[in-house]
């Protein structure tokens, strides 16, 4: 196959370049993967001279550059509630190549960043000025023509979010299931507009929007989390892969949102 | 085919090869450079043993398009002795019996200098952060571990 | 949520080699004209250490320096025929080959520094460290050195050896069934401890003891260093790897190393090993070496130190979250057996 490389001044002059035939180099964890064995679904890699790595505040919440990598997000004092996503991302060379923006993309059992995200209710910022909020961009991902500029994560109370990674390998291993709760209110005893997402329990990361619902207005006990924990599959895509079969996801996905919840060995 | 010019320091030397558009670094590398100290387990980014510092920060170099070190600083394994005189690393892994078939070991290294560089006293777990990233099929690790324990605390004028 | 400790015990009685219509071993010696000695073998170093050992045993039986010797495993068109790596029969097999290609080139370096020394070949012996001297007179010497050069540029002789050691074929006795397979065994014993989670199913193992009982100990920190290395793939494929993660459905193989699963470091067992040395008759200085029972009793002690945990006895490998999970369900529950 011969690929051609092309090197663009500006992202949205790249943006403007991509087409049936193009992907855009981001980190190069997913599309040199893809090169090297031989993709034959595209002939040009699109490159941007542009690549924006910065992480800074921008009203109630932190805009994170596409271009920011694991290790950018661990670098950020501002970030520090991601600290516990980005550090479950790969080993320290994946963690120093793979982008905010690229991990979007990611596709199951990949993507633990994003299902953070969508649990944070982050906004997508593409190069084209559109925005999206997570879960709309990740339910149209599949047919997503563009590049990421930036995304946007609302800030949250000291100690809301919470995240864990399910591996059966330590400490890098890839997630048989992630999960992540953003809990208001967590401090008073009764939860706010939580949010709850899972990866690696669908196409994408999902939210469960019933276990979310059964837990407001509750707090973290083990009999008010109870109803929670019965729904927590509903609405959740899981599969069999070679990791896991869809029925052990489902068996064990209320013990992790447990754990997630009270504490506890994972 | 259209060939690229590529230049970049590889281990103190200028060095400048022509690439095919596409190509990986670990490629170029191996192939346009001449350095078979970088191994490709599983171009797949999954087994770390073509772990290479660019700009002193450990990359997968089969995940880096060749294009992108325009400029850029690589250190291997290759550079890694100074002439006959091994780096403490070497030789804590040679004498710690920490290489078994040898095909991690070039991309251990370079994951643990990247280490040490930063951090020259790390505790046990950090070295096991460090390597978390690179697979090894027949030590179990431990020795490994130890090694670059073993070497930090060398480097650092301490015994292990 | 409960934690359930469990220990498992197995031993194991392994074959040295195979006997396929017979297991031959070769290897040729040769000197280069400064005195330094090359073993050419076509069986091959994966890390196991097969170079280091046949070098010391070249060297041992050549009575030179291990530096002096030099093994190229290069490969089998330019080496004599091998039947390869595997079967646990390395030290065995090769080492027994070395030993008599390397006594032949011995002979022959006697020969050739008795003929310098105008003394008899059977009155010399080698010092280790690159002489060879009368018996009883170490003042009366030459060099390996000087003697490969006195014998290839002035005596016209050359310094080599040829080995093969051959484990006839065994047919079985069409009466009886009876067979002689193999000529030596090596033997372990192995207990594992580990914890069992019984809500998820996940394992974690907390401590592996052993006794491995592998003739001589040629290289001890070898020797040690593959036992290490070799429980952790038992523990590897005891509850870890598979490229049919649902077997019997075909699906699902694993695309990449994330996928195919086997332990990382955050997950090292502390391992304790005592090895007995009882060096066997017709091995290579008594050596047999680990080989493959470095892995393989580490599977029955993790499988019965699970059923001892929770009452689950799976006999499918690996031994996987699900299959204890579906253990439990079926069970009603963890059965923790009381004998410890």
């Amino acid at each position: 196959m011969t690929l051609a490389v092309e090197t663009y001044p500006t992202l949205r002059e790249a943006a403007q370049a991509l087409g049936d035939r193009a992907r855009y180099l981001g980190g190069g964890t997913l599309l040199m993967r893809a090169v090297n064995y031989g993709d034959q679904s595209f002939d040009r890699i699109v490159r941007s001279r542009e690549v924006d790595r910065t992480v800074r505040s921008e009203g109630q919440g932190i805009r994170i550059g596409a271009g920011a990598t694991m290790a950018d997000v661990l670098a950020s004092r501002d970030l520090i509630a991601l600290h516990s996503v980005a550090r479950i991302v790969g080993g320290p060379a994946v963690r120093n190549m793979a982008t905010v923006g690229g991990n979007l993309f990611a596709a199951s059992p990949y993507g633990d960043f994003a299902t953070a995200l969508l649990a944070l209710d982050a906004t997508v910022q593409m190069a084209d000025g559109q925005n999206l909020p997570m879960e709309s961009f990740l339910s149209g991902r599949a047919r997503m023509r563009g590049i990421v500029a930036s995304v946007t994560v609302p800030r949250v109370g000291e100690g809301e979010f919470r995240f864990a990674k399910v591996s059966r390998i330590k400490p890098k291993g890839v997630s048989m299931m992630s999960l992540a709760a953003v809990l208001p209110g967590v401090g008073s005893g009764r939860l706010g507009d939580v949010r709850i997402a899972f990866g690696t329990m669908g196409p994408t990361p999902l939210r469960a929007k019933a276990a979310e619902q059964a837990l407001r207005g509750r707090g973290l006990t083990d009999a008010e989390i109870e109803p929670a924990l019965k729904v927590c599959c509903d609405g959740l895509q899981p599969a069999d892969d070679e990791l896991a079969t869809e029925w052990y996801r489902r068996e064990v996905a209320p013990v992790h949102l447990k754990r997630l919840l009270l504490g506890g060995r994972r | 085919m259209a060939r690229t010019p590529l230049t970049f320091t590889l281990n103190d030397a200028e060095t400048g090869v022509f690439v095919v558009p596409g190509s990986n670094l670990l490629d170029v590398l191996r192939r346009g450079a001449g350095d078979l100290t970088p191994k490709q387990g599983c171009a797949q980014g999954t087994c770390g043993s073509c772990t290479v510092l660019i700009d002193g920060v450990p990359h997968l170099s089969c995940l880096t398009l060749a294009e992108t070190v325009e400029g850029r600083r690589i250190d291997t394994t290759g550079g890694l002795a100074g002439g006959p005189d091994l780096h403490p690393l070497q030789q804590a892994v040679m004498e710690g019996f920490a290489a078994q078939c040898g095909f991690c070991t070039a991309g251990m290294l370079m994951a643990a200098k990247a280490l040490l560089d930063r951090t020259p006293n790390p505790t046990r777990d950090e070295v096991i952060e460090a390597i978390s990233g690179n697979l090894c099929r027949c030590t179990g690790y431990e020795p490994i571990v130890d090694a670059i324990l073993t070497a930090s605390a060398r480097m650092q004028g301490r015994t292990a | 949520m409960a934690i359930h400790k469990g220990r498992g015990f197995a031993c194991i009685n392994y074959p040295i080699g195979m006997n396929l219509g017979g297991d031959p071993a070769q290897a040729l010696v040769h000197s280069t004209p400064d005195g330094k000695f090359m073993v050419a073998l076509s069986a091959i170093d994966l890390g196991q250490g097969m170079k280091s050992v046949t070098r010391q045993i070249a060297s041992e039986t050549l009575g030179v320096p291990v530096e002096d010797v030099y093994v190229d495993t290069a490969d089998s068109d330019t080496g004599p025929h091998d039947m390869g790596s595997f079967a646990s029969r390395g030290t065995h097999r090769v080492g027994n080959a070395v030993i008599r290609a390397s006594a032949e080139a011995r002979k022959q370096m006697l020969e050739a520094a008795a003929e310098e020394l105008e003394v008899n070949a059977s009155d010399l012996d080698t010092d280790g460290k690159g002489n060879i001297h009368v018996k009883g007179a170490p003042s009366r010497s030459i060099t390996v050195a000087d003697t490969a050069m006195a014998a290839q540029f002035k005596q016209g002789r050359t310094l080599a050896g040829r080995g093969i050691f051959l484990i006839p074929p065994s047919d079985a006795d069409a009466e009886t069934g009876e067979m002689t397979p193999v000529t030596c065994f090596a033997h372990a014993a192995l207990v594992i401890d580990l914890e069992v989670d019984d809500e998820t199913g996940d394992v974690e193992v907390k401590e592996i003891n052993s006794a491995y009982e592998v003739g001589r100990a040629l290289n001890p920190k070898l020797v040690e260093q593959q036992l290490i290395g070799g429980a952790w793939m038992g523990v590897s494929h005891a509850l870890y790897e598979t490229t049919e993660p649902q077997y019997p459905k075909r699906d699902h193989g694993p695309q990449d190393f994330n996928t195919y699963l086997m332990p990382g470091p955050g997950q090292i067992v502390p391992h304790n090993i005592a090895v007995l040395e009882r060096p066997a008759e017709d091995a290579p200085f008594g050596g047999k070496g680990p080989g493959e029972m470095c892995a393989n009793p580490v599977l029955p002690a993790v499988a019965n130190a699970i059923y001892n945990a929770v009452g689950i006895r799976c006999d499918r490998l690996p031994i996987t979250p699900e299959k204890i999970l579906r253990g439990l369900r079926a069970n009603g529950g963890a059965r923790p057996q009381q004998v410890r």
